[in-house]
């Protein structure tokens, strides 16, 4: 059984089969990820009941949350995949990082614009320097660093290694950064989602939160899948494979 | 010769040869130390000389301008020995690479991480630093200065051949929490409260660094040579 599952695992880190794989699934898993993502964003947007404190302006939640939990998860997986790419030489585990890393940057940035647009009705202000608008801030930095630091090397195979190194040294840092960062006194609300308690908010505007982010999960993986497929493709150029690929696209 | 004592030779050979070759080089060891003091000077010309104003932020500024050029000095600890070869010649010399990357670390510290103390005594009448907060500036300097050359190897190590400012956009973010620690340090011990907390932050990290960023750097100096 466990050789079954390790010959699986080993056939899709081989890009020829992992490209036939993503190609079947990506279809309808986008289909079902737009599903997800419209019904919560319409759901939330649209019919949630409106805060007593805030008013509406809170409705930014349902893209602010989710782009945040996905911005420091993304780098996660980035490091899991480089920790791959580093002791096993996985290709694949280097392109996913390659792919990941501009998504995650771009979540990043979404949760901050979107905080930013938040604070300003309900805090009076753009930007605070509170300890987790400071921590989102430098993962932003950090995601800069890595695409700027594989981007910068010529040869593919070596940037994927280098990146996937200094985004593990990342990861161990990362709890240092927040731990010290929490020095400060913090204006944020405390988290919105905690695994130990009940929710503090009210299942109608919970629950719509929650498929949001499940939501933006699922967008999440079909870009990724996207991207690899291109990245698969750019890489394997000179493979037969690809050119029967490719040959078969003309004809058909 | 025991297994011990050959480690030990190729530690000191290794630190031998980068000291007395910056040594040669008046360049290595000035030029982060005038850097560090230009920007120092530059902050009372852009903020205005009041006295009380400047001393307020003078353990910021000092430590600022200490992360700056510290981490902009990093180039010359992996470039120059990967442009002549002798990076090559080391690494298949077959002696361990961990105890090259410590001791050029070492070496850099030495060189470019130690005179930066120095140059903050100067510009502690510069920014007129409060009195009594010289020790706790001195010790939090010489164990961030530290981490901060090993932080700076790591970056150098994986932009070998390319510019600094690459390394430092990599490397600055990573060293946020050397610097809140270091300036919390000197902010506790202003207001009077026990700063040593602090300092035993800064010494773990320092514990997990030296062999931690050590090895990161060895594996980022075989990326290079794959």
């Amino acid at each position: 059984m466990i050789n079954l599952i390790k010959k699986w695992l080993i056939s899709l880190g081989s890009p020829p089969l992992f490209f036939k794989w993503a190609s079947k699934v990506l279809p309808w898993f986008f289909s079902i990820s737009i599903l997800i993502l419209f019904t919560g964003l319409i759901w939330g947007i649209g019919f949630a009941p409106t805060d007593y404190k805030q008013g509406d302006v809170y409705r930014i939640i349902f893209i602010h949350v989710p782009s945040a939990i996905l911005g420091q998860s993304i780098y996660l997986m980035m490091a899991i995949f480089g920790f791959i790419c580093l002791i096993w030489r996985a290709k694949l585990a280097g392109m996913f990082l390659r792919s990941a890393a501009p998504i995650g940057a771009s979540f990043t940035l979404i949760a901050l614009v979107s905080g930013a647009v938040w604070g300003k009705p309900t805090w009076g202000t753009w930007w605070v320097w509170d300890a987790r608008l400071t921590s989102t801030l430098i993962l932003f930095f950090l995601y800069v660093g890595v695409i700027s630091l594989y981007s910068s090397i010529d040869n593919k195979q070596k940037g994927d290694r280098a990146a996937s190194l200094i985004s593990v040294v990342g990861v161990i840092i990362i709890p240092i950064i927040k731990k010290s960062v929490d020095w400060w006194q913090t204006l944020h609300q405390p988290s919105t989602f905690t695994i130990t308690s009940a929710p503090s908010m009210t299942s109608d505007m919970y629950l719509p939160l929650l498929i949001c982010v499940i939501g933006f999960y699922c967008i999440l993986f079909s870009i990724l899948l996207n991207r690899l497929r291109a990245e698969i493709l750019i890489r394997e150029r000179n493979t037969s494979w690809v050119r029967q690929f490719l040959d078969n696209q003309i004809k058909e | 010769m025991s297994e011990k004592n050959t480690l030990f030779n190729w530690f000191m050979l290794v630190l031998k040869r980068d000291l007395v070759l910056s040594f040669k080089k008046i360049a290595t060891f000035m030029v982060p130390l005038v850097f560090f003091l230009i920007v120092i000077t530059l902050f009372p010309l852009a903020l205005g000389t009041e006295g009380s104003f400047l001393s307020t932020l003078s353990s910021g500024v000092i430590w600022v301008a200490a992360l700056l050029a510290s981490l902009l000095a990093v180039e010359s600890i992996f470039n120059e020995d990967y442009r002549d070869g002798t990076l090559d010649q080391f690494l298949i010399s077959g002696e361990p690479t961990f105890i090259l990357v410590l001791a050029k670390v070492l070496a850099h510290w030495l060189v470019t991480g130690a005179p930066l103390l120095l140059a903050s005594l100067i510009s502690t009448f510069f920014l007129y630093l409060p009195e009594g907060l010289l020790f706790p500036l001195l010790i939090s300097l010489l164990m961030g200065t530290f981490l901060l050359s090993l932080l700076g190897a790591l970056g150098g190590a994986l932009t070998i051949g390319k510019t600094a400012i690459l390394s430092a956009v990599i490397v600055l973010p990573l060293s946020v929490p050397i610097l809140i620690l270091g300036v919390a340090v000197i902010t506790s011990a202003l207001n009077g409260q026990d700063f040593f907390s602090y300092l035993y932050f800064l010494g773990a990290m320092l514990a997990i660094g030296i062999p931690g960023l050590c090895l990161a750097t060895t594996e980022a100096i075989f990326i290079n040579y794959d």
